[in-house]
């Protein structure tokens, strides 16, 4: 059913970065250009025919291999005038046989060195282990394919009101027909939108989702049902005017089920295929079913229920639909060929077109915007993964400068082992070429303990995501994110290998092989360690300010008053299906005898219901404005209404302000009175109070309608924490048409002891009606904390892992020149200095590595930390607390890492350090 | 041929014996006329029924040594008309002639050798 989409050029580009980074810079000036054309050629030669992964990673492998082999080439050439012999086994020496040699001898070395190899291996494993497992949620969530034929080609189209600062709203039956009918830059535009009903006749009722489609909607989505037919327009024709779904005298309701309900309610029975359901009291025909895979996914903004159990043809009267009534999320797919510009520019015009033919569209400043489908899916959660993304990436650096450094040590103590081996007619490639197989090896190995570490990484990690991160059920590791550890582990080989190699195979053998020849003394050797050092502290620096900044966020998030106590309340989903209850009065009248009923239950202290609730998600907007508006339609702003049944602000812990809360009464009269927040007094009546003063709204009739405050109360945040959210209107649910349908209760008791309290109320009331959604209102808080807790603690890992590493490098390297400097030392001490001034010396050096470190980490980090803005909250990317606290973590660590390496030098016995130096 | 004239001409080639498969296929590829590197990797990988896959690496390190090794040349692209002007095309020098054909008899002598002690029987 998906397809791959053509041509990721990010295939392309890696292999050019990788051509880039591995090939000597002549060489690729000469063939740069025809080995990616080659690439490309054969890479879309494998794609027809199979075996793309195999050649991926069998071309990765050989842009490392033969890149590393031209520039030993190119310095061959440089030093020796004459040509060696050419032979196609470029690996010289011994050939094969003497590869396998080597990686024997490789083995065995490490074999015999079991703390260093240990140490290295894990150092390198949690690089790895780290990137893999980031880099397999990455490919799932941002490169992953949607399970929609090309679906590249797929834009959503929304509307927005400028003049009222609305963008993302869904368009209206009229207007989306407008833009079917005269779009030529699309091929197809279909639309729906998706609600909770209940799902009736076969044991407990449940709440399902369902989604109310256009005929072509899976057409244009480009997906077919696996058993049975899709809609046809004839499903969609509209009954006659005021004839209701399953009427009498309504046309039939024709539905497709999802694979999990057909599963569920038909066990998987070919013979569904005309068997019928009842959804929402109203009888429907089953005529097909969607395939496993299938998801609604839309951005974020579009607020659709993406695991729908239900489709329905949507009966929508086109001719009879007023423009003013807008429910519908357009779907739209490009002709091939046709560009996102191209559609937004007819979208314009169309735009335009209806803007000049309806007076309230000019008003509003209504406007048609296009977005492609996938940028729009997982444009909230891409700045996350990359940022994620690039940190695991500095840690793996930052591992392998640890490794770098315990091999140049090695080295260094290899010294004169190196020495026999040259002495002995090896020459000093067959020396590089022996260290980097071991750096292989190592490298090799940690992938394999990485990916373990991988596996278990994924599995924490897709604990902690954001619930409705897209496409996070595919997150796993398969071949790509293998092919991707192996490619890490050679990078890393040669990251952490190469430098050591060279470094430790510029034997002087006259020196070496002396009796007395110290190792390591060589100020190369020395120079090398100390960038090596303080460029991973810089890399920890950056990283921690990225983790500080994630931390302040996280601390402004949690600070934030949300205008309600979500503490000890409870929420679920009670809705009456219109069909049974077409009244408004039964409705409320069905929902008046619950709240009592769930009122009186023993620890309950109060109850109500609404809609919509505070993050649940749901859309409920109007417009409001004051006696100007009459004359000037623009002078009219876009409100959240919510419709409330009386008792819930006191039952959400929502403080009024001024005026009061509305009665019993308010709601009986359906009387038309308001209760505002704070936000839209301030606006409205900036000088004075807000109560007792009219406003227009228009919430039952197509015209504005005049209403009175009576009270003004707290902002509640409802479309997240981070942001404030528009100016909101409480109604009483009678007097907006009866619909309320999430329930809050704040209990004393245990939530779940209420359950099934609640289940017999509701039963009470109508035992056909089902209870969805049972949750603490608390999730719903922490949920939307979600992804700034899951960028903090990933961010705040890798930062401290990050810490530990560089610090565990910067005490090496101080151990290791504390042992260097021994004899020094020792003559220092023999001619009096101070235990306090043998200190001071081995702290200063740690001390400006370190604090060079951090001056260039922090010097990096202030433009990278830009990266990360679109997740801050509330606090600046260059934010100096974050840049002050990172620089006196890092100190305090750097002189922690500083005393032990110090210590050791103040009790240095001078007689001692004579002899031995 | 001045190559064969020269006087060390026997050393020159046998110091380049034996050939790897793949330098060999590449040699081998130009035998019959002048090629681009993809067609060099198609030819290699037709004639040989896709044993030897040639990735790009490989392929133009191999051509950059055979040219500086004097084996194989480049040619002036602009010589060739309707050729893509990007693109390199490589021939065989006479030397590279010579030292492919050695390869080819040092093979055949294997061969040989293989025959006479009876391990082709039958499948000849």
């Amino acid at each position: 059913m998906s397809r791959r989409t053509p041509g990721p050029p990010w295939v392309v580009r890696l292999y050019r970065a990788l051509v880039l980074v591995f090939f000597e810079a002549g060489f690729r000036t000469r063939h740069g250009q025809e080995m990616e054309r080659l690439f490309v050629e054969r890479h879309r030669e494998v794609r027809e025919r199979g075996g793309r992964l195999a050649f991926l990673v069998g071309a990765g492998f050989d842009v490392v291999r033969s890149g590393v082999a031209t520039r030993l080439d190119a310095r061959r050439t440089t030093r020796a005038a004459g040509m060696g012999p050419v032979r196609g086994d470029d690996r010289g020496g011994g050939g094969m046989d003497g590869l396998r040699k080597d990686a024997r001898y490789a083995l065995r070395t490490l074999w015999k060195n079991p703390g260093f190899t240990a140490i290295a291996v894990a150092t390198i494993a949690l690089g790895i282990g780290g990137n893999t497992a980031i880099f397999s949620v990455v490919r799932a969530v941002l490169m992953g394919p949607l399970p929609y034929e090309d679906a590249e080609r797929l834009v959503m189209i929304h509307g927005e009101m400028r003049a009222r600062g609305v963008t993302n709203f869904p368009m209206s039956p009229p207007d989306f027909r407008d833009i079917r009918d005269q779009s030529t830059v699309l091929e197809g535009v279909a639309a729906g939108f998706t609600f909770a009903q209940s799902l009736t006749g076969d044991g407990e009722p449940v709440q399902i989702q369902t989604g109310l489609v256009t005929h072509d909607f899976f057409d244009v989505l480009g997906v077919d049902p696996i058993l049975g037919r899709g809609f046809t327009e004839v499903d969609t024709r509209p009954n006659e005017a005021g004839v209701q779904p399953g009427a009498p005298g309504a046309l039939p309701t024709v539905v497709l089920l999802s694979h999990a309900l057909w599963q569920q309610r038909f066990g998987g029975d070919p013979g569904a295929l005309g068997r019928t359901i009842e959804v929402a009291g109203i009888t429907a025909e089953v005529v097909g079913v969607m395939p496993p895979a299938f998801e609604l996914l839309l951005p974020p903004s579009a607020t659709v229920a993406r695991d729908v159990d239900v489709w329905t043809a949507a009966r929508i009267d086109y001719d009879n639909a007023p423009r003013t009534n807008v429910f519908l999320r357009v779907v739209g797919r490009l002709r091939d060929g046709a560009t996102v510009e191209q559609a937004q520019a007819e979208m314009d015009r169309i735009a335009g077109d209806l803007t000049a033919a309806y007076e309230g569209k000019a008003a509003a400043g209504f406007a048609l915007s296009v977005e492609p489908l996938v940028e729009g899916l997982t444009a909230d959660v891409r700045p996350i993964l990359l940022a994620l993304f690039g940190a695991v990436g500095f840690v793996l650096l930052i591992a392998c400068a640890n490794v770098a450094n315990l091999l140049l040590v090695r080295a260094s103590a290899r010294e004169r082992e190196f020495a026999v081996r040259a002495a002995m007619g090896g020459s000093r490639r067959r020396l590089i070429r022996q260290m980097l197989i071991e750096s292989g090896i190592l490298a090799m190995i940690g992938a394999v303990v990485g990916v373990a570490i991988a596996a278990v990484g994924v599995q924490a990690i897709l604990a902690l995501v954001p619930s409705d991160l897209p496409r996070a059920g595919q997150v796993g590791i398969d071949g790509v994110v293998l092919g991707f550890t192996f490619l890490a582990a050679l990078g890393s080989a040669l990251v952490f290998g190469l430098v050591p190699a060279l470094q430790g195979s510029r034997v002087d053998l006259a020196d070496s092989l002396k009796d007395r020849g110290q190792a390591g003394t060589r100020s190369s050797v020395r120079l090398v360690r100390n960038a090596v050092v303080v460029g991973e502290v810089a890399l920890s620096t950056v990283l921690l300010v990225g983790a500080g900044l994630m931390l302040r966020s996280f601390v402004e998030l949690t600070a934030v008053d949300p205008g309600y106590d979500a503490e000890g309340v409870l929420t679920f989903d009670v809705s009456l299906p219109f069909g049974r209850y077409p009244q408004a009065s039964d409705r409320d009248q069905a929902m008046g005898e619950l709240q009592r009923r769930i009122g009186a239950l023993p620890g309950v202290e109060s109850v109500s219901a609404a809609f919509p609730l505070p993050l649940d998600g749901n859309l409920f907007n109007g417009r409001y404005g004051l006696e100007d508006a009459l004359a000037d339609p623009s002078a009219y702003r876009q409100a959240a209404y919510r419709a409330v049944r009386p008792g819930y602000l006191e039952t959400m812990g929502t403080r009024v302000l001024e005026g009061r809360a509305f009665t019993e009464a308010d709601h009986a009269d359906s009387a038309s009175v308001v209760v505002v927040d704070e936000k839209l007094a301030r606006t409205l009546w900036p000088d004075a109070s807000a109560v007792g003063e009219r406003m227009l709204v228009r919430i039952v009739t197509p015209e504005p309608e005049w209403v009175e405050v009576i009270g003004v109360v707290e902002h509640q945040r409802s479309e997240g924490l981070a942001a404030e959210g528009m100016e909101q209107i409480y109604f009483t649910d009678r007097h907006a048409g009866a619909f309320a349908s999430s329930w809050v209760v704040r209990a004393g008791v245990d939530p779940a002891v209420l359950v099934p309290a609640l289940r017999r109320a509701v039963d009470a009331v109508d035992s056909d009606l089902p209870i969805a959604s049972v949750r603490r209102f608390q999730d719903d808080l922490d949920e939307a904390m979600g992804p700034t807790t899951f960028a903090l603690t990933l961010i705040g890992v890798f930062g401290v892992t990050a810490l530990l590493l560089a610090s565990v490098g910067l005490y090496g390297v101080l151990s290791y020149v504390v042992r260097q400097r021994t004899a020094e030392i020792g003559v220092r001490v023999a001619f009096g200095a101070e235990a306090n001034n043998i200190m001071g010396l081995v702290v200063r050096q740690g001390l400006t590595l370190a604090a060079l470190g951090l001056g260039l980490g922090l010097a990096v980090a202030v433009p990278l930390s830009g990266a990360v803005e679109a997740m801050l909250i509330g606090v600046a990317p260059t934010d100096p607390v974050t840049f002050l606290a990172v620089s006196g973590v890092f100190s305090l660590v750097a002189v922690a890492a500083c005393v032990v390496p110090a210590r050791r030098a103040m009790r240095i016995d001078p007689v001692q350090a004579l002899r031995e130096g | 041929m001045p190559f064969s004239d020269h006087p060390d001409a026997q050393s020159d080639v046998s110091r380049h014996l034996p050939l790897t498969p793949a330098v060999f296929e590449i040699l081998l590829s130009l035998a019959d006329g002048h090629r681009h590197g993809y067609a060099i990797m198609q030819t290699v990988e037709a004639r040989t029924g896709g044993e030897v896959r040639l990735h790009a690496g490989t392929l133009y390190r191999a051509l950059a040594r055979l040219t500086e090794a004097q084996l194989i040349e480049e040619l002036d692209s602009s010589s060739d008309g309707e050729t893509d002007e990007r693109r390199r095309y490589y021939a065989l020098t006479p030397g590279g002639r010579d030292v492919a054909a050695a390869e080819a008899r040092r093979l055949e002598s294997q061969v040989g050798a293989a025959r006479a002690q009876g391990l082709l029987e039958g499948t000849t």
